[in-house]
């Protein structure tokens, strides 16, 4: 990992009354990874991505992003700087066209473009998710899968150093996965780093540089793919589970 | 497809500027009053349509306008001159009122605003420089009906104008947007509470320009006429009834309710009546068509299309 993270978390927690949903989380990210955030239901994924993209403001810790602090920061000027994040629970702008969705990612972001740059930009984005043939319907008549990638589009609108997916796979077939594991590739390609929090474990494992993973709040591993499937922690606490079938071979 | 109704937009514009060269006085009049309400219909749904922030507090504006407009030309400063600081005065209040107000969402935010109107009709009438209760008369000598005339339907023309404009902006997008999804307009970089004071500044200036020409056709203004709690309950609706969000929606809206107006003042019986019926509106629009009589319209449009098709159409809101 070179000397300077793109992106450092130290000592950070997030607290909801009596929940501590973040218990002194550490851990970098370099530019160019795709890191993957693991964990149960309740673990703490989505309040981490809240946090590292100033929905939410963390009780405490410190978040560096290309070298600067970020807690603290609004949405918006988080988004500024360069990091993006896409909702679990879908949330588009219903009453928009799908184009327009993303053009408010492409107006409002870190690229900040007008007129027909702009329109440049989304066109390209929406060919590159595949939404291209539906850019001009109404977002609110779109299937799960295409606002999943509706989500990704816009986010990749703002023009992101880092963009954080939360459970994009959500709900998707096997053969949309295999697409959505691809798209996740060609992003990390075009030379955005990703963080993905994802409960499809092979899909995770399958595209992840490395896994961080979240247990009640607190950081129980982090490595490799192939590491971090046979800790016996990480084993214990989420993939001991039987039904979610991993095969470590090798 | 929105060459239709700009074209209806034009033809409607030219015919109420070549009025006066048809019409007479008393007529000249309602189309007058039919100018203010597009404009005060108009400007309040750049932020309470578009941006979807439901303010009760408009009369606010359109008071200090007018009272900005009576206080200087009392001091003999030309009273369309003084337009300029109105918008001015009222687009710095709206800031100060948002900054806290915006902080506040959906219906809590509405009730703020009752309150910060009313809070501003009751220093008006308590201070001594505005007259109190008792109101001001504008000097003898500056009452041009022509120019009243003129320059009520041309602010009218503009309102719509600006309001198109805003809505196919980059602007409009943003606001839009908070109104869908505030939180998910704010994770992909619109700085909601910015555009939300932008878009409540730009309304508020509009109202009060609205405001001071009141003044100035009127002649005489009051706490209890400019700063009437009435008064933003008619800005409210017309645009509701007409279509809430959308550029025609409160022009029609505004026509509806100046012939209402007139009609009902034509009866004594019902002089009073007329909150009543827009009450009784009100609830008919929400209860069958949120998006007033321009979605009725698109309703019906839809209706026609897939009675003569065998493909049902694809109906987008986006426009």
């Amino acid at each position: 990992m070179p000397a300077e993270p793109l992106l450092s978390v130290r000592d950070l927690s997030k607290r909801f009354g009596g929940l501590l949903a973040l218990d002194g989380v550490h851990f970098e990210v370099a530019r160019g990874e795709i890191f993957g955030v693991i964990g149960p239901n309740g673990a703490g994924k989505t309040t981490l991505f809240a946090c590292l993209t100033g929905s939410l403001p963390p009780t405490r810790g410190e978040i560096r992003f290309l070298g600067a602090r970020i807690d603290g920061l609004t949405s918006p000027a988080v988004v500024a700087r360069g990091l993006v994040r896409t909702h679990q629970i879908v949330r588009p702008f219903r009453e928009m066209t799908v184009e327009d969705n993303v053009s408010v990612g492409a107006h409002f972001g870190a690229g900040r473009r007008r007129g027909a740059d702009a329109r440049r930009r989304v066109r390209e984005i929406l060919e590159r998710t595949g939404l291209a043939p539906r850019a001009t319907i109404s977002a609110g008549t779109l299937t799960i899968g295409e606002l999943k990638r509706l989500e990704i589009a816009r986010a990749l609108a703002t023009e992101p150093t880092a963009i954080c997916l939360d459970e994009v796979m959500g709900g998707l077939n096997p053969s949309e996965i295999v697409g959505a594991m691809a798209l996740i590739r060609s992003i990390r390609d075009a030379g955005v780093t990703v963080l993905m929090i994802e409960h499809h474990v092979h899909a995770v494992v399958g595209v992840s540089d490395r896994i961080l993973v979240l247990n009640f709040g607190q950081r129980i591993a982090e490595g490799p793919p192939r590491e971090i499937v046979r800790d016996p922690e990480v084993v214990a606490a989420y993939l001991g589970d039987d039904s979610v079938p991993v095969r470590a071979d090798g | 497809m929105k060459a239709l109704p700009a074209s209806f937009g034009a033809v409607a514009a030219a015919a109420a500027l070549a009025a006066p060269f048809v019409l007479e006085r008393g007529t000249l009049n309602d189309l007058w009053s039919l100018a203010l309400g597009v404009i005060l219909a108009s400007a309040w749904n750049l932020l309470g349509g578009f941006a979807g922030q439901v303010s009760l507090g408009y009369s606010a504006f359109l008071g200090i306008g007018a009272y900005t407009t009576a206080l200087l030309s009392l001091r003999g400063v030309h009273p369309f001159l003084t337009l300029p600081l109105g918008a001015l005065l009222a687009a710095l209040f709206s800031i100060v009122i948002g900054l806290p107000a915006f902080r506040l969402r959906g219906p809590y935010f509405t009730i703020a605003t009752i309150g910060v109107g009313e809070a501003v009709r009751v220093s008006a009438a308590s201070v001594s420089f505005t007259g109190g209760s008792g109101g001001l008369r504008m000097p003898a000598g500056s009452f041009d009906f022509q120019l009243n005339y003129y320059s009520m339907v041309v602010l009218a023309i503009l309102s719509v104008v600006l309001a198109a404009a805003v809505r196919s902006s980059a602007f409009g997008h943003a606001l839009a947007a908070i109104r869908q999804d505030i939180d998910g307009a704010e994770a992909l970089g619109v700085h909601s509470t910015r555009f939300k004071l932008a878009a409540h500044a730009l309304s508020a200036a509009v109202v009060a320009l609205a405001g001071s020409l009141y003044a100035i056709n009127f002649q005489y203004i009051a706490p209890g006429s400019v700063f009437d709690f009435r008064l933003s309950l008619s800005i409210v609706l017309m645009p509701i009834v007409g279509g809430v969000g959308t550029v025609a929606g409160p022009v029609l809206g505004a026509l509806v309710f100046s012939t209402l107006q007139i009609k009902l003042l034509a009866v004594p019986a019902l002089r009073d009546a007329y909150l009543l019926l827009y009450g009784g509106l009100l609830i008919l629009v929400m209860l069958y068509e949120p998006k007033g009589l321009v979605g009725l319209w698109r309703r019906l449009v839809a209706r026609a299309r897939s009675a003569g098709s065998v493909r049902g159409p694809e109906v987008s809101d986006a426009g």
